[in-house]
């Protein structure tokens, strides 16, 4: 699943979990199971303020929508699963 | 150094984070043929939407864009791009560390006036600088996901430019500012982006709080831009890195930038083309995590054909010990 752009329709939120763990993973050079999904993958050190951006580009391409100004906030980019329901809800609605 | 077991195809070495090696040296970065064919989408995509964006402000505010113009060859092919083949109303924007090499300032000055551009010298006061590169010099401040790609007191000179640069394009309604970062120096994901600022701040609060506890109040007038400007400008500018889009080798943007008088420095290390500190900034890291910074950039430099290995190898094993030994004493740090 991972980089390739995902049917907006199908996606279930554990695949939306899997396809961030493996971006995250891969790019920041980090053991899926040193991820922790409900803490802060600034404050566990995975990724610093860029890895923030990057993140942002990533759901850009790969789950069709435009992520603006005022989403990037720490309710939807705390957590992996912040981020696996911000995603899930913009996408439903995109 | 040299004896260091590195990556058969790219320079990563033994002592690169998360690093492993398969039965012929080839490192797991290298072996990641997922990661770099999605760089060249990206990079496509991010061509397309860079011209509209361009295409729609180009021409509305008294600048277009503001570009970070360190003197160094990556940057001063950037304003060429900008200037000559993007046609944007460019402001060149340096800051003056108090290590930029007299070439470097010679090069600038040439360069701006050849491509017609207007130019402002940004120095921070100099007790301040070498304040701030002795503390990044001899403590941890930043994210070590930060230093896998710059050294620290690279990280601190940019985080200043990035802070300036966004200042001056808030207060002249700037759209975009530019910079000549290359693929491996940024990841691929931020080719471009919309800067969040108030976002980014929150998540680099931490580092600030260690900076002021160490330095004082000053650290907010160069790290930090006022609520109030914020409100006042109510928009953020893209932040772009022009360099990225093309497919160019370090020899072919030098052989660009000769005929407009750009001159190589003598007095900086392989792997810099501005900035005398960088020698030391190499060394420091060197001695701290065991790998050079410039590692990761040059290595995705070579996979791309950008560089050739032997080459690469030349920039990190360049160590000019005159130049480390003068960083040591003007930032008064005693060393063995």
């Amino acid at each position: 699943m991972n980089n390739q752009i995902i049917n907006t329709e199908i996606i279930t939120k554990k695949q939306i979990k899997d396809s961030l763990l493996d971006f995250v993973s891969r790019q920041f050079l980090v053991d899926k199971e040193d991820i922790e999904l409900d803490k802060s993958l600034i404050d566990t050190g995975i990724i610093d303020s860029m890895g923030l951006i990057e993140i942002s580009t990533f759901i850009t391409q790969n789950f069709n929508f435009k992520v603006s100004v005022d989403q990037m906030t720490r309710q939807n980019f705390g957590s992996i699963l912040l981020l696996v329901d911000f995603i899930d809800k913009n996408k439903r609605f995109n | 150094m040299k004896n260091i077991k590195r990556c058969t195809r790219c320079i990563l070495s033994e002592n690169f984070p998360k690093i492993e090696f398969d039965e012929k040296g080839v490192c797991n970065i290298c072996n990641n043929e997922l990661l770099c064919s999605t760089d060249s989408v990206i990079i496509d995509k991010a061509r397309g939407e860079i011209k509209n964006l361009f295409d729609v402000a180009r021409g509305k505010s008294e600048y277009d864009a503001i570009l970070c113009y360190s003197g160094g060859k990556d940057s001063t092919y950037t304003l060429k791009l900008a200037v000559e083949k993007y046609n944007l109303k460019v402001l060149s924007f340096t800051l003056d560390n108090g290590f930029i090499s007299p070439t470097a300032f010679r090069n600038i000055e040439k360069v701006v006036s050849k491509l017609g551009v207007d130019q402002i010298t940004y120095r921070p006061s100099y007790k301040f600088m070498k304040s701030l590169f002795r503390l990044s010099s001899l403590e941890t401040i930043y994210n070590p996901r930060t230093l896998i790609r710059i050294s620290a007191n690279c990280n601190s000179c940019i985080s200043i430019v990035n802070n300036t640069a966004l200042k001056l394009a808030l207060e002249k309604d700037i759209p975009f500012i530019l910079a000549g970062f290359t693929l491996g120096q940024i990841p691929c994901n931020t080719i471009y982006y919309k800067n969040n600022y108030e976002f980014l701040k929150d998540t680099r609060k931490p580092i600030l709080d260690k900076l002021k506890s160490q330095l004082g109040d000053e650290v907010s007038r160069y790290f930090e831009i006022s609520d109030s400007l914020i409100t006042k400008s109510g928009f953020y500018p893209h932040n772009i890195n022009l360099l990225t889009l093309e497919d160019i080798t370090e020899n072919e943007i030098i052989e660009e930038i000769l005929p407009m008088g750009w001159e190589i420095p003598k007095d900086v290390d392989g792997c810099s083309t501005n900035c005398i500190i960088n020698a030391f900034n190499n060394h420091i890291h060197n001695e701290k995590y065991g790998y050079s910074p410039y590692e990761l950039e040059l290595s995705h430099l070579i996979r791309n054909g950008q560089i050739a290995r032997e080459r690469a190898l030349e920039k990190i094993y360049d160590r000019p010990v005159d130049q480390i030994e003068y960083t040591y004493r003007e930032l008064e740090i005693k060393h063995n």
